[in-house]
């Protein structure tokens, strides 16, 4: 058992995601960073979409009941064990009344904690990531246990190759409403850059906005990645925890790629956005 | 018909046609038919008012075959096997529960009666869902209870709330802050964890609402009498 003494600012459990209930407004979650959380599960040979913890600008500090293998991934949180500062992207055994701490962020926005077996949690729809409205608890909190599930320890990766690299350049697809732009909107769109403002799981919100005549649509299905214009010209991309269907204008769609980038922002950082069809 | 490539594994179709009963109850079946047909490379279907999209396993067909797949299936060959379903759903309309309603009424100048006998004598088609899990879009309301949403969202809004907002009535399937007058309250459970599916109702049915006083109400959630019927 894993005892949370400071859960960090936002920690969560998260797998690859939620499917097959979209049609009934369930959303996806999973994890924000892909890339990031499945290295983090195959250096200690989990499997690719198995739970972990991911943590947000701030780390928790976890004491330790039992022996465990571990890895860290994604954002640059400097770790430290017992005082101690650890290496990530590699696998770190871990003793009983040992404490992790993990710091605050100095490269990118979240970083990705495995155990090696992966959390012991109840799958709500067929998975283990949190949300408000599925899953009775949805972020970690002082006190709470961990539980790890038995582990076979094989297939350990000791030096991952495929290190977190912080990028400002986002590719996108045109979506389903951009043509409702006009040419202006669309130089300023791909010549200018943005800041990134308020945001969460759900969305985006970004500091500029675009002169435009946008009008609403219909309420429509979006995705994760789907980039949205309010009529008065904001710009919100949605992210892993959004809403399934939406009422603004579709105007960019992210790739995957650039989806897991997007989750490694922070408030203030800048964005150029790439259209690649 | 038009097919749109969302992105590496999504296909959005849109349709022109006018927005009526039948041609909601027409993409609910095309929906049914590739979830059906295609069900060894899909993830997810969204339907909404005009609209499906298709997300689909991107490691196990490229985009060109599933969109040539896709578009072999033709809307006319659907054969509609069974009549979408009707789901009967309880509704107390008294002000204790309604809290919007006396507003509303006083705002639209017609009687809480009378928005109730409105409300009520109409059959909805679930348009879409979203917003909450489980949370539906019911369309298309009578002109009289048009409105926009709240100036003011609710802080709390309970579950089981009937709401109005533009040509469209909904419910809410969990408590949760929210912006649409509500002029009723169901007992029944809408979103349940426990039920496979959690929504007893997909895009494509229909619901009808029927009145029933504050004690039958109170009686329903006591003896938790939690499901509705269909016709």
């Amino acid at each position: 058992m894993i005892k949370v003494l400071d859960p960090g600012l936002y920690s969560t459990i998260q797998d690859n995601g939620r499917y097959g209930y979209r049609n009934i407004g369930v959303p996806y979650s999973g994890f924000m960073d892909q890339d990031s959380a499945i290295e983090a599960n195959k250096i200690i040979g989990n499997k690719v979409n198995e739970s972990l913890l991911e943590i947000t600008l701030m780390g928790p500090t976890l004491l330790f009941n039992d022996n465990y293998t571990l890895s860290i991934t994604g954002g640059d949180f400097t770790p430290q064990l017992n005082d101690k500062k650890i290496e990530m992207y590699k696998p770190i055994e871990v003793k009983l009344g040992d404490v992790l701490k993990i710091n605050q962020t100095s490269n990118g926005a979240r970083c990705y904690l495995a155990f090696s077996g992966g959390i012991t949690s109840k799958n709500y729809l067929g998975s283990k990531s949190s949300y408000k409205s599925i899953t009775p608890s949805y972020f970690l909190k002082r006190g709470d246990e961990i539980k790890v599930n038995k582990s076979n320890k094989s297939n350990f990766i000791s030096d991952s190759k495929s290190k977190f690299l912080l990028t400002s350049f986002l590719n996108v697809f045109s979506g389903p409403e951009f043509n409702f732009l006009e040419k202006d909107s669309v130089d300023n769109l791909f010549n200018k850059e943005f800041t990134i403002g308020i945001n969460n799981r759900m969305a985006y919100n970004l500091t500029e906005k675009i002169q435009t005549k946008t009008k609403s649509i219909i309420s429509s299905p979006v995705l994760p990645g789907t980039i949205q214009m309010t009529p008065s010209g904001n710009i919100i991309i949605l992210h892993r925890d959004c809403q399934t269907t939406g009422g603004y204008s579709r105007i960019l769609q992210l790739n995957e790629k650039s989806l897991n980038d997007l989750s490694q922002l922070k408030i203030g950082d800048k964005i150029k956005f790439k259209l690649i069809n | 018909m038009k097919y749109f490539i969302y992105n590496e594994n999504s296909i959005l179709i849109t349709f022109n046609s006018e927005i009526n009963s039948e041609f909601i109850y027409t993409i609910s079946s095309l929906r049914t038919k590739i979830e059906n047909d295609f069900k060894e490379y899909l993830i997810d279907t969204v339907q909404s008012i005009n609209s499906l999209l298709i997300v689909y396993e991107r490691n196990k067909i490229s985009t060109y075959d599933f969109l040539t797949k896709v578009r072999s299936v033709k809307l006319e060959t659907i054969i509609k096997k069974e009549k979408s379903k009707t789901w009967e759903i309880p509704v107390c309309y008294d002000t204790t529960y309604a809290s919007d309603l006396e507003e509303f009424s006083k705002s639209k100048k017609i009687s809480k009666n009378e928005v109730v006998q409105i409300h009520k004598s109409k059959i909805y088609d679930v348009m879409s869902m979203g917003f909450l899990p489980g949370f539906m879009y019911l369309g298309t309301t009578n002109f009289k209870l048009h409105c926009e949403r709240k100036v003011k969202p609710s802080f709390k809004v309970r579950k089981g709330s009937i709401g109005l907002a533009l040509n469209q009535t909904c419910i809410y399937p969990l408590d949760s802050p929210g912006g649409w007058h509500i002029i009723g309250l169901s007992p029944l459970e809408f979103f349940d964890l426990k039920s496979k599916p959690p929504c007893f109702a997909s895009p494509g049915d229909k619901i009808k609402f029927f009145e029933i006083s504050k004690s039958k109400f109170e009686t329903m959630i006591k003896n938790k009498s939690l499901k509705p019927n269909f016709i």
